[in-house]
């Protein structure tokens, strides 16, 4: 897995590429933590390199909402595959996430 | 085929590994394959977490049969087992923010069948192979 970051206009855009599972999970959530922690309202996270992502991937996102809307901010995710989707979908995380196709529309909403 | 496998999170790669390359020699769609991707390692993933409890000295067992119509994998735990029916639904409002409990219910819901055995520390999960699911076909 790959991660980098981008500020744009005052929003953290996350990039990342690959697996999102029960390795990478770690990396994932200390990774978000610090842009958290850097003071970002609002996060966008960019998946639509990600292949494979598994329930862990998943509590990783839902760790990340609970910290930065508690904070005030917001998360919302971008490009998601159909595949990665159907996992938001049959969890009714689709229900909870602010799920953009374009990145100025997560950017401007 | 059958695997006796420690219980270390770093073979799961390992063996999911197998299937996929086994799924693909069957020409069975990407989309198919990633479903039972995910619904494989759930598996594994709870036998070695809340199956064996991390414990190094305990194994998996996997045993995979691939036909043309169909895969079946059992995944099966040292541990004291489990009741599958006392694990909270993670899609109601006030799960939905919880962290856990979303493996075995993706995997229930990304393949055909599934049921537990040995008091739930033996997972046997079956997803058909439709015409649809095959490469370049329908």
């Amino acid at each position: 897995m790959n991660i980098r970051s981008e500020n744009k206009n005052g929003i953290s855009v996350v990039r990342v590429e690959g697996n999102v599972d029960i390795i990478t999970s770690p990396e994932f959530k200390k990774y978000l933590d610090k842009i958290a922690v850097s003071g970002s309202k609002t996060i966008v996270v960019d998946l639509g390199k990600v292949d494979y992502m598994d329930s862990s991937g998943l509590a990783t996102l839902v760790e990340a909402y609970k910290n930065i809307k508690r904070s005030g901010g917001a998360i919302k995710l971008l490009k998601l595959s159909s595949k990665v989707k159907g996992l938001f979908e049959i969890t009714k995380l689709d229900k909870l996430f602010q799920i953009f196709e374009d990145e100025g529309d997560a950017l401007k909403s | 085929m059958k695997n006796v496998i420690s219980n270390d999170s770093h073979l799961l790669k390992e063996e999911s590994g197998k299937l996929i390359n086994a799924l693909r020699e069957k020409g069975i769609n990407e989309d198919v394959i990633f479903e039972i991707h995910v619904g494989f390692e759930e598996a594994l993933r709870n036998a070695m977490m809340h199956g064996n409890k991390f414990d190094i000295s305990k194994k998996v067992t996997v045993e995979i049969e691939i036909t043309d119509s169909f895969v079946r994998i059992c995944v099966e735990d040292e541990g004291e087992g489990f009741d599958p029916e006392k694990i909270p639904d993670p899609t109601l409002d006030e799960n939905l923010l919880k962290e856990c409990g979303r493996g075995v219910y993706l995997l229930t819901h990304l393949m055909d069948s599934v049921e537990y055995k040995k008091n739930g520390r033996c997972v046997i999960m079956t997803k058909n192979f439709r015409s649809e699911n095959k490469q370049g076909r329908g």
